[in-house]
C-alpha cells in the first residue's frame, strides 16, 4: 500500500542526487584546498615542479566544484 | 465584495506567513556561516535575503504540490486557507519565542490540514498526498542530510587532515560563502513556493484562477519579496541555537553541513517534495558534528528540536482548526477574518514587546 502512495522513484532519485551532490562537491572542493595548500608549501620549499602540479590540481578541482554547482542549479530550473 | 475582502485578507496573511517563514528560517541559512566566521552577521543575512528572493523564481514544483496534493480544493474556501495560515503563523511565533528551530513548512501544511478538517471533515484531507508527498519525505530528508553531512565531514578530514589548520580554515570559509549561498537559494526555492501554493489554492477556490493553474507572476514576486524581507529581518534566537548550541562548528563542518542541506533541499524541490528546510539543515549540522565524533553533538538540544518537529504538524493543525471555528462564529463573511486578524496582530505585538523587554540574546553587530 505504501508503495502506491509514495513516489518511490522520485524519492530514490532525490536521495541519490543528494548524495552525489553533497558528498561529491565536498570531496572536489577539499581536493582544491589540498592543491592550494600544497602549492604554497612547495613554492616556499623551492620545488617548482611539484608546486605547479599541485597548483593545477587545485585549480582543476576548484573549476570542477564550481561547474558541479552550476550544472546542479541548471538541472533544478528545468522542471 | 465580501469575497474580495476575504481574499485580500488571505493574501495579506499568506504574505505575513511568508515573512515569518523568512524571519524564522534565517537561522537555517546563515547560522553555519556566522558561527564559523565565514561572513559577518549582517552581510550574511543580506546575502541570504538576496538569494532567497532569487531562489523563489527557480521552480514551481513545490507550489503545485501544496496547491493540489495535500487538501481537496473542492472542500477548501478562502476562510479555511486563512485559518490555516493563522495556525502556521501562531506556531512559528511560539517556536521563535522559545528559540526552537521548528519547521515553517509543516506548520503551514498542518494549519491548512487542521482548518480543512474542521470545515469539511476527514474527506477534505488527501491522505495519500499528505503521507507520500509530505510525511515520508519529512522523515527521510533529515536522515539523508545527516548521513551526507557526516560522510562529507569524514571526507574533508581525510583529504585535508594533515594540512595546516589556518590554510584549511580559510579555504572552507571561502567555500562556505558558496555553499551558504546555495543553501539560501535552495531555501527560497522550497519555502517561498509554499506560500505561492497557498495563495494559488485560495485564488482557485475563490474562482479567481482556473484549477491546475501555475501561480500568477504577482504571486511569485510578492512571495519572493516577503520571504526575502523576513530573512533580512533575521531571527537571532534561532541563529544561536543552530549556530552553536547543537555543535561547536569548525569551518569544514560548516561547509559540510550547508553543502549537505543545499544538496538535499534542491534535489527535493526538483521533485516537488515540500520538505522542512529547518529539519534538513539541522540534520546536516548534526551529521557534520557526529562525523567528527558522536559526543560533539549536544544530543539534549537535538532532542528538544526533534520534540518541536513532532509537535509542529498537530499543534499547527489544532490552532488552524480552532481559528476556523472562531472565524465561523461570525458567519461566512469578512467579519470573522477581520476580527481574527486584529486579535492575531495584538498577540504578535504583545509577543514582540515582551521579547524586546526581555532582551535579544545575540545582538546584531
Amino acid at each position: 500500500m505504501l508503495a502506491t502512495i509514495v513516489d518511490g522513484g522520485a524519492l530514490l532519485k532525490t536521495i541519490i542526487a543528494s548524495f552525489i551532490a553533497g558528498v561529491g562537491v565536498t570531496l572536489i572542493f577539499s581536493i582544491a584546498i589540498l592543491g592550494a595548500s600544497r602549492f604554497a608549501d612547495m613554492n616556499r620549499d623551492g620545488r617548482p615542479a611539484a608546486a605547479v602540479a599541485f597548483g593545477v590540481l587545485g585549480l582543476v578541482a576548484l573549476l570542477a566544484a564550481g561547474a558541479a554547482v552550476v550544472v546542479g542549479i541548471i538541472v533544478m530550473t528545468r522542471k | 465584495m465580501q469575497n474580495d475582502i476575504v481574499m485580500v485578507i488571505v493574501v495579506g496573511t499568506a504574505l505575513a506567513f511568508d515573512f515569518t517563514n523568512g524571519f524564522h528560517d534565517t537561522a537555517n541559512v546563515v547560522a553555519t556561516s556566522i558561527s564559523t566566521r565565514a561572513m559577518a552577521p549582517r552581510l550574511a543575512i543580506a546575502y541570504a535575503a538576496a538569494l532567497n528572493f532569487a531562489g523563489a523564481f527557480i521552480s514551481l514544483a513545490v507550489a503545485a504540490t501544496v496547491a493540489s496534493d495535500v487538501v481537496s480544493s473542492g472542500a477548501i474556501t478562502p476562510t479555511v486557507v486563512f485559518a490555516g495560515l493563522i495556525g502556521a503563523i501562531c506556531w512559528n511565533l511560539i517556536t521563535w519565542y522559545f528559540g526552537l528551530p521548528s519547521s515553517s513548512s509543516h506548520a503551514l501544511i498542518g494549519g491548512v490540514v487542521g482548518a480543512a478538517f474542521a470545515a469539511a471533515g476527514p474527506d477534505a484531507i488527501l491522505g495519500d498526498g499528505l503521507l507520500g508527498k509530505v510525511l515520508i519525505p519529512a522523515v527521510v530528508a533529515p536522515i539523508v542530510a545527516f548521513v551526507v553531512g557526516g560522510l562529507a565531514i569524514v571526507i574533508c578530514y581525510r583529504v585535508v587532515g594533515r594540512l595546516k589548520p589556518g590554510q584549511v580554515g580559510r579555504g572552507y570559509r571561502l567555500g562556505q560563502i558558496a555553499s551558504g549561498g546555495l543553501l539560501a537559494l535552495a531555501h527560497g526555492t522550497n519555502d517561498a513556493q509554499k506560500t505561492m501554493g497557498v495563495i494559488t489554492l485560495a485564488l482557485v477556490t475563490n474562482g479567481s484562477l482556473a484549477a491546475g493553474s501555475d501561480p500568477p507572476t504577482w504571486v511569485i514576486v510578492s512571495a519572493a519579496s516577503a520571504i526575502a524581507l523576513g530573512t533580512y529581518s533575521g531571527g537571532w534566537r534561532i541563529i544561536r541555537t543552530m549556530g552553536s548550541r547543537i555543535i561547536k562548528m569548525d569551518p569544514a563542518q560548516g561547509f559540510s553541513a550547508s553543502g549537505a542541506g543545499a544538496a538535499v533541499i534542491l534535489a527535493s524541490s526538483h521533485y516537488g517534495f515540500p520538505l522542512s528546510t529547518t529539519q534538513v539543515i539541522s540534520g546536516g549540522v548534526m551529521g557534520a558534528g557526529a562525523g567528527k565524533r558522536l559526543s560533539a553533538v549536544r544530543w539534549g538540544v537535538a532532542g528538544n528540536i526533534v520534540t518541536a518537529w513532532l509537535m509542529t504538524l498537530p499543534a499547527a493543525a489544532g490552532i488552524g482548526a480552532l481559528t476556523y471555528g472562531v472565524t465561523r462564529i461570525f458567519g461566512t463573511g469578512s467579519v470573522g477574518p477581520i476580527v481574527v486578524t486584529a486579535a492575531a496582530l495584538a498577540l504578535v505585538a504583545a509577543a514582540f514587546t515582551r521579547r524586546v523587554r526581555a532582551g535579544t540574546p545575540v545582538p546584531a553587530p
